[in-house]
Order: structure tokens, then C-alpha cells, then sequence
């Protein structure tokens, strides 16, 4: 391995550190300008190591722009899915993701997200570790050995 | 992954875009999938699960037909 590859697998493991402390703490996904000025890293230097990081599945980029939509279960925008634990407001990018949320941060949380089909409000809840509230059921589009062909579909 | 009231509007969801039906679990099996490809996720030495440990905990809550094989 080239020195160049390495400094930027340590870089991205320091990313990966990061921007997964700050999303469970706040809530918030920081992007590659925040993460560039908390790690004192160029943003040249960030945007490379994200991208490593998206290819290992860690997390994953806008296609376009190249932000992170979501260091999953974080989604880094408003979705459907949102998430209320621990005195504060997170978002998924699925059902899934949202639940995910609750236990990445360890605390219970209240689920609200919409019919797939008819957009009635739903919710679920978790408390000390048990889904104590619950309806509906969950549709898995796509095969599991296919999930990550398209993954903002899946 | 999407919730629905229920398995209708899960065939409704489906009709409406031409696609073939997935598979529907229930809510506790979505947040024990959930509990368990995530739960460390925030932690710093936090990996990858193996493809034998996501199978290890897809079979645990009962996903075992065809439509979870990872292998393809």
C-alpha cells in the first residue's frame, strides 16, 4: 500500500468516527466542510475519504453533489421517517433506517412514518430495548443479495 | 423498505408501479433486523458484519426463504 493510500484508510476511519459520533449527538449528519474544519483536513482530503467510504458501504453520497445523504441510519435530509429519542428529532431513509436509529444511539425513540400506499401516519415505539408499539408490516422491495444494486430504491 | 397499514395496500403499492411483490415482515422482525445490523454501528471499532453473521441474523429472526439468500 502507497503512503498516499494509507494516510487516506486513516483518514477515513477518522471520518467514519466522526461524522457517526455528531449524527448520533446532534442529530445532524456533518458534511465535508464541517468535517474538514473539526478534523483540520482539507476538503480535497475529506471529499476522497468519503468517497472510499461510500465504496466500502459505510455510508452513502448524494449522486450528484457528492454530500452524504445518509451515514446510515442517518439520513442527512428531512424524510418521511422521522425518529424522536433522546430530546431530539433524526430522520431515516426507511423503516428500517429509523428503527436502526433507535438502536445506534441505545435510547428509546418514537417512529412516525407513512403508509407506503396511502400515506396515513403511523408509529412505532421502542422502550428499553422492545418494540412496545407497532402496526402495519414492512414490504421488502428487492431480494436481499440485490440490496445495495440501487440502494436509495431498496 | 416502507411500512403499510397492511398487506393490501402493499399489493396496491406494487399494482400502481408494475413491480413484482417483495416480501412483508412484521414491525418486531424489522426493529430485531434492525437492533442487530445497527447497534453498533456509532461505536469506533464498529465493522462490517461477515456475510455468514448477516446470514446468522437473518435466519434468528426467521428470514430464511429464497428472497433473503445473500449469496445470489
Amino acid at each position: 500500500m502507497t503512503e498516499r493510500a494509507n494516510d487516506l484508510d486513516l483518514l477515513a476511519r477518522d471520518i467514519r468516527i466522526h461524522v457517526f459520533r455528531e449524527a448520533a449527538a446532534t442529530a445532524r449528519v456533518p458534511q465535508a466542510p464541517d468535517i474538514s474544519r473539526a478534523l483540520g483536513r482539507s476538503e480535497t482530503d475529506v471529499r476522497a475519504a468519503l468517497h472510499e467510504l461510500a465504496a466500502a458501504k459505510v455510508l452513502i453520497l448524494a449522486p450528484n453533489e457528492g454530500d452524504i445523504w445518509a451515514a446510515n441510519p442517518f439520513c442527512a435530509v428531512p424524510s418521511g421517517f422521522r425518529v424522536a429519542a433522546a430530546g431530539k428529532h433524526y430522520w431515516g431513509i426507511c423503516i428500517w433506517d429509523a428503527l436502526g436509529i433507535a438502536a445506534a444511539i441505545g435510547s428509546d425513540a418514537v417512529i412516525s412514518a407513512p403508509c407506503g400506499d396511502c400515506g396515513v401516519a403511523m408509529t412505532l415505539e421502542v422502550r428499553d430495548g422492545d418494540l412496545v408499539r407497532s402496526e402495519g408490516v414492512v414490504h421488502f422491495a428487492i431480494p436481499a443479495h440485490h440490496w445495495w444494486d440501487n440502494i436509495g430504491f431498496t | 423498505m416502507l411500512l403499510f397499514r397492511d398487506e393490501e395496500h402493499v399489493d396496491q403499492w406494487c399494482a400502481v408501479r408494475d413491480l413484482p411483490r417483495g416480501a412483508t415482515i412484521t414491525p418486531e422482525q424489522t426493529w430485531r433486523l434492525a437492533d442487530g445490523w445497527y447497534r453498533n454501528k456509532v461505536k469506533p471499532d464498529w465493522r462490517r458484519h461477515t456475510l455468514e453473521e448477516t446470514e446468522a441474523l437473518l435466519s434468528s429472526i426467521g428470514l430464511t426463504s429464497a428472497f433473503w439468500n445473500l449469496r445470489g
